[in-house]
C-alpha cells in the first residue's frame, strides 16, 4: 500500500548522541504514530480505564456479585455503602454494581456497532464520490446533506421513534445518523488526494480505477476516517444512553446506563448519588474514549 | 351590645377578606396547556383544569365531598327524565337565568346549536377538532331538539339509561361568542366563553393558562375564593417537585412517589384518595393464550400487589376488579388474591408452560403511574409462575394508537397496558366488554364476546329505574370478574402536593376536582 509521502518522518529521540555524526533515526509512519502514543501520558492513562471498562464488561459474568436482574422490593434504594450491595440498589432492589457492570456491554457495543457500520457505509459512500465526482458526487453528497441537515439528537430520536425502541432499532439509528458525518470527511479526503500526481501517473500507467482506489487513495483516506470515528464512539455512547432515557433505545429490564438514569430519576430524593452513578459512567466512559481519541488523533496527525 | 355586634362583625368581615385572595398556581402533568374550545385535549386533566372551570355541561360532577364516590348532578341542566312514551328520548329542563361570560342568556337553542357543532358536519358551527375529542361521548345520540326555551330533547339510537352519564363530558361553549368571531375557533381559544366558575384571562401557549373568577357564577357556593388560577403544564415529575418546593407553584399533581417523604418533610401536605381509576391490562381473548380463562386467572393470581404498593410508596390500593371497591356496582367479585401455586397449576392445566406471552406497555402517560418500573415487577411476578413475558414498550402516543386499533392490528400482542378512567358504568365496565365496542370502534381492545355480557349490557341500556339498573350492573362487574377480563393490579389514589399557605381544599373520589373553595395565605 502506498504510504502518504508527507507522512514518512523523522524523530530525534530525546537521548540522541549529537557530538559526532547525527544519530538520526528514521522511523515508518505507524512507528512515529506508536512513539508518540508511548509517550502521550494522558492518553495512555485514559486507556487503561477504557481497557479496564471494556474488560468488566466481557467478563461481566465473572465481576459482577448479583444477577443484573435480580429483583428484591424490599431491598429497594439502598444507598452507597449498603452491606452486600457497596454500590446500593436500585428501584426495583437490584444490585447497582452488578447492572452498571452488565450495562457497560450494552453502551460499549451501542457506543461501537453503530459506529462500525456508519464507517463502512459512509467510507464508501464518500470515497466513490469523492472519486467518481461530478454526477455521481453531487447526488451521494447532496442526499447526505439532507440528513446533515438534521441536528443528530432529533434525527436519532426521529428515527427511533419512527422504528420503535430496542437495540437493533437504536443501533440502525445511530447508524444512520452518524453516515452522513463519516461521507462527507472521506469524500474530502478523497478529493484531496484524487488529482495528486502519484494518482494520475498511476493513471497513466493503465491502473483500473479500482486499484487506484485500493492502492493509492484508501491510505490517505482511512486515516482521517478512522481518527473521526473514534471521536464518534463517545458521541455514540451519549445519543444512545439519551435514546434509552427517552423509552427509545435499550428497553427494560435489560441494564443500560441512559436507561437506569432514566428510571432511577424518580428516586432523585430518596438516593441521590445512587441516581448519579449511571450518569457517572456515562460520563466517564464517553470522556476517556473522547480523550484517547483525541490523543490517537494528535499521534496520527504527523507533519514534517 | 350593639358597638359589640357591631365589632364582631367587622372582624368577621376582616377574617373572610383575610382569606379570600391569591394565587393558585398548578403544575399540571400535561405536556402542553389544554385546549380552551370545549371538549379538552390532554385527557381528563383538561377536564379537571380547563374545560370544567370555563365550561359547564348539562350534567356535572359533585366533586364536593371526598368520602363517597363521586356521581353526576345537575348542570346547565336541573333535572331530566326518560319520556313516558318514548324510551328512546330523553328530556332535558335548562337552568334558567345562567349567562354566559359574555353576558348572553343560556337558551336551549344554545344546546341545539353546541351539539351541532360536535355532530353536523353541514352545520356552519361545526368544529372537526372537537368533533374528534367529542365522538366517544355522543355515539348513542341521534338528535337534539329544543321544547321551547328551556327544555331539550335528545332522542338515542336505541334504549341508552346512561346518557346523562355521557353528557357530563360535553361542556357547553357559547354560541354568541363564536359567531362573534365567524367561527373562528382558534380565535375563540384566545377569548373563551362559557358559564363556568372560572373567567379566561391571558393564555401563552406551550407556557400558562391564567383564570379569574366569575363573580356572577349562577352556583354561588363555588364562586372561586382566589384572585386567579394559574395552570402550567409541567410533564415530568421531579421538576413539579422542585417547583413547589421552590415556591414557583402551589399545587403539584402527581409527585413522584419517592419524592413524598422530601415534600412532607418540607411541610407540603399531602392529598390522596381512591378514584376511579384502573392500572390494568387488557387481554388479547383471540389470538393469544389469554384466550383461555386458567390463563387469564393464572396471571392475575400471580400479582403480588404488595410489592407493587411498596414500589410505588404506598400511593395505590390493590385493584382486583375494573372499578374500586367503593363504586356503588362493586358488589361481591371473585377476588384474585396472589397465590403462586395456584397460578402455576393453572398455567400447567392450561398446557401453557412457559406461557409466552407481548404486553405493550408505555414509558410514561396520564394515568399510567411508574409504568417501567412497575411493568419490570409485574414480569418478574409472572415469570416466577411461568409466564414469559415480553415487554414491547413504547411512548405513551404511540401506544393509545395500539389500544385504539385493537387486535386485529396487532394480534401478536397478547395485552396491553392503558390504564383506565372507570367513572361511570359504561366507562368502567361497558365499554370493556360489550360487542358493540370491539376497537378499533370502542375500547373492547381484545374483542372479548359473552352471551351472558350481551344480555346484562341490553338490560341495563334500558332499564331506567337507578336502583335495578344498579343491581344489573352489579351482575356485569361479578361476570368480568368472574371471567378475568382483565389482569387488575392498581387504583391509583390520586396523589398531589399543596403548599401549606393553601387551605380549603376537598379531595373528591374523581378524575375531577373543585378548586374553587381553595384559599391561599398571602
Amino acid at each position: 500500500m502506498n504510504k502518504p509521502v508527507a507522512l514518512a518522518v523523522a524523530e530525534i529521540p530525546a537521548d540522541s548522541d549529537f557530538d559526532g555524526a547525527p544519530a538520526t533515526k528514521v522511523r515508518g509512519y505507524w512507528q512515529s504514530v506508536g512513539y508518540r502514543l508511548r509517550h502521550d501520558w494522558v492518553t495512555l492513562g485514559f486507556g487503561v480505564i477504557v481497557l479496564l471498562i471494556v474488560l468488566a464488561a466481557v467478563f461481566a459474568p465473572l465481576i459482577a456479585p448479583f444477577s443484573p436482574y435480580a429483583q428484591s422490593i424490599i431491598g429497594r434504594l439502598k444507598p452507597f455503602g449498603w452491606r452486600g450491595h457497596p454500590w446500593g440498589t436500585d428501584e426495583l432492589g437490584r444490585d447497582m454494581m452488578s447492572r452498571l457492570i452488565y450495562g457497560g456491554r450494552i453502551s460499549l457495543m451501542m457506543g461501537l456497532v453503530p459506529v462500525v457500520i456508519a464507517t463502512m457505509i459512509g467510507g464508501t459512500l464518500g470515497v466513490i464520490g469523492g472519486f467518481a465526482g461530478k454526477v455521481a458526487n453531487t447526488a451521494i453528497m447532496r442526499t447526505m446533506d439532507v440528513f446533515y441537515a438534521f441536528p443528530s439528537i432529533l434525527l436519532a430520536v426521529a428515527i427511533s421513534g419512527a422504528m420503535g425502541g430496542g437495540i437493533v432499532n437504536g443501533i440502525i439509528s445511530l447508524s444512520l445518523v452518524f453516515t452522513p458525518a463519516m461521507c462527507r470527511v472521506a469524500e474530502t479526503a478523497t478529493a484531496q488526494v484524487k488529482n495528486l500526481d502519484y494518482i494520475e501517473a498511476a493513471r497513466a500507467s493503465g491502473a483500473g480505477t479500482l486499484t487506484i482506489i485500493r492502492h493509492h487513495v484508501l491510505g490517505n483516506v482511512l486515516g482521517p476516517v478512522f481518527i473521526y470515528a473514534s471521536s464518534l464512539v463517545s458521541v455514540s455512547i451519549l445519543l444512545a444512553s439519551g435514546l434509552s432515557f427517552l423509552g427509545l433505545g435499550v428497553q427494560p429490564p435489560e441494564p443500560d446506563w441512559g436507561l437506569m438514569l432514566s428510571t432511577l430519576r424518580q428516586s432523585l430524593y430518596v438516593d441521590p448519588l445512587g441516581c448519579a452513578l449511571p450518569g457517572i459512567a456515562i460520563f466517564i466512559t464517553s470522556i476517556c474514549f473522547n480523550l484517547v481519541s483525541d490523543g490517537i488523533r494528535a499521534a496520527m496527525d504527523v507533519r514534517i | 351590645m350593639i358597638r359589640r355586634l357591631m365589632l364582631a362583625a367587622g372582624f368577621a368581615t376582616m377574617s373572610v377578606a383575610a382569606q379570600a385572595g391569591g394565587v393558585i398556581t398548578v403544575a399540571m402533568t400535561a405536556g402542553e396547556v389544554p385546549i380552551t374550545t370545549g371538549t379538552p385535549d390532554q385527557g381528563f386533566e383538561g377536564y379537571r383544569f380547563v374545560a370544567l372551570n370555563l365550561y359547564d355541561a348539562l350534567v356535572n360532577w359533585d366533586v364536593s365531598k371526598s368520602d363517597t364516590a363521586s356521581d353526576i348532578k345537575p348542570g346547565l341542566a336541573t333535572a331530566w327524565h326518560i319520556d313516558p312514551a318514548n324510551n328512546k328520548r330523553w328530556l332535558f329542563d335548562l337552568r334558567q337565568g345562567v349567562k354566559w361570560h359574555d353576558g348572553c342568556d343560556f337558551m336551549a337553542q344554545d344546546v341545539v346549536w353546541n351539539f351541532a357543532r360536535l355532530m353536523d358536519n353541514k352545520a356552519p358551527q361545526f368544529d372537526t377538532f372537537q368533533f374528534a375529542l367529542s365522538r366517544g361521548y355522543l355515539t348513542s345520540i341521534a338528535a337534539v331538539t329544543a321544547v321551547g326555551d328551556h327544555q331539550v330533547a335528545i332522542e338515542t339510537k336505541s334504549p341508552d339509561s346512561l346518557v346523562p352519564y355521557e353528557l357530563s363530558y360535553v361542556p357547553m361553549i357559547s354560541r354568541c361568542r363564536a359567531e362573534a368571531l365567524k367561527y373562528d375557533y382558534s380565535g375563540y381559544a384566545n377569548q373563551p366563553s362559557g358559564t363556568g366558575p372560572y373567567l379566561f384571562s391571558k393564555l401563552v401557549p406551550h407556557e400558562r393558562l391564567e383564570l379569574v373568577p366569575n363573580p356572577n357564577y349562577w352556583d354561588k357556593a363555588r364562586i372561586p375564593k382566589q384572585d386567579k388560577l394559574v395552570l402550567l403544564p409541567m410533564p415530568e415529575a421531579n421538576t413539579r417537585v422542585a417547583a413547589l418546593l421552590s415556591g414557583q407553584v402551589n399545587f403539584i399533581e402527581a409527585p413522584a412517589p419517592d419524592a413524598v417523604p422530601r415534600l412532607k418533610s418540607a411541610g407540603m401536605k399531602l392529598f390522596t384518595n381512591i378514584y376511579p381509576h384502573v392500572w390494568a391490562y387488557q387481554l388479547n381473548f383471540v389470538t393469544s393464550p389469554f384466550k383461555d380463562l386458567r390463563v387469564r386467572q393464572a396471571a392475575n393470581y400471580a400479582i403480588n400487589r404488595d410489592d407493587v404498593k411498596e414500589l410505588l410508596g404506598g400511593l395505590m390500593e390493590d385493584a382486583y376488579s375494573t372499578i374500586p371497591p367503593a363504586t356503588p356496582y362493586f358488589g361481591h367479585p371473585v377476588l384474585y388474591k396472589f397465590d403462586p401455586k395456584k397460578a402455576h397449576a393453572l398455567l400447567e392445566e392450561a398446557k401453557c408452560l412457559p406461557c409466552d406471552v407481548t404486553f405493550v406497555i408505555s414509558t410514561s402517560g396520564s394515568g399510567q403511574m411508574q409504568p417501567l418500573q412497575m411493568n419490570e415487577l409485574i414480569k418478574a411476578q409472572l415469570e416466577e409462575v411461568g409466564f414469559r413475558v415480553k415487554l414491547d414498550i413504547m411512548d405513551w402516543n404511540a401506544l393509545g394508537q395500539v389500544a385504539r386499533d385493537g387486535i386485529e392490528k396487532h394480534p401478536d400482542d397478547a395485552a396491553v397496558n392503558a390504564s383506565k378512567a372507570v367513572s361511570d358504568p359504561f366507562y368502567g365496565l361497558i365499554r370493556h366488554v360489550a360487542k358493540a365496542q370491539w376497537a378499533p370502534v370502542g375500547s373492547n381492545w381484545g374483542h372479548y364476546e359473552d352471551a351472558e355480557t350481551e344480555d346484562l349490557i341490553a338490560k341495563i341500556n334500558a332499564e331506567f329505574d337507578p336502583a335495578r339498573r344498579n343491581d344489573l350492573l352489579i351482575k356485569l362487574n361479578e361476570r368480568m370478574n368472574a371471567q378475568a377480563v382483565m389482569i387488575w393490579v392498581a387504583h391509583d389514589v390520586n396523589p398531589r402536593a399543596l403548599s401549606p399557605k393553601l387551605h380549603g381544599f376537598v379531595q373528591a373520589q374523581s378524575w375531577f376536582q373543585d378548586l374553587t373553595p381553595i384559599t391561599v395565605d398571602p
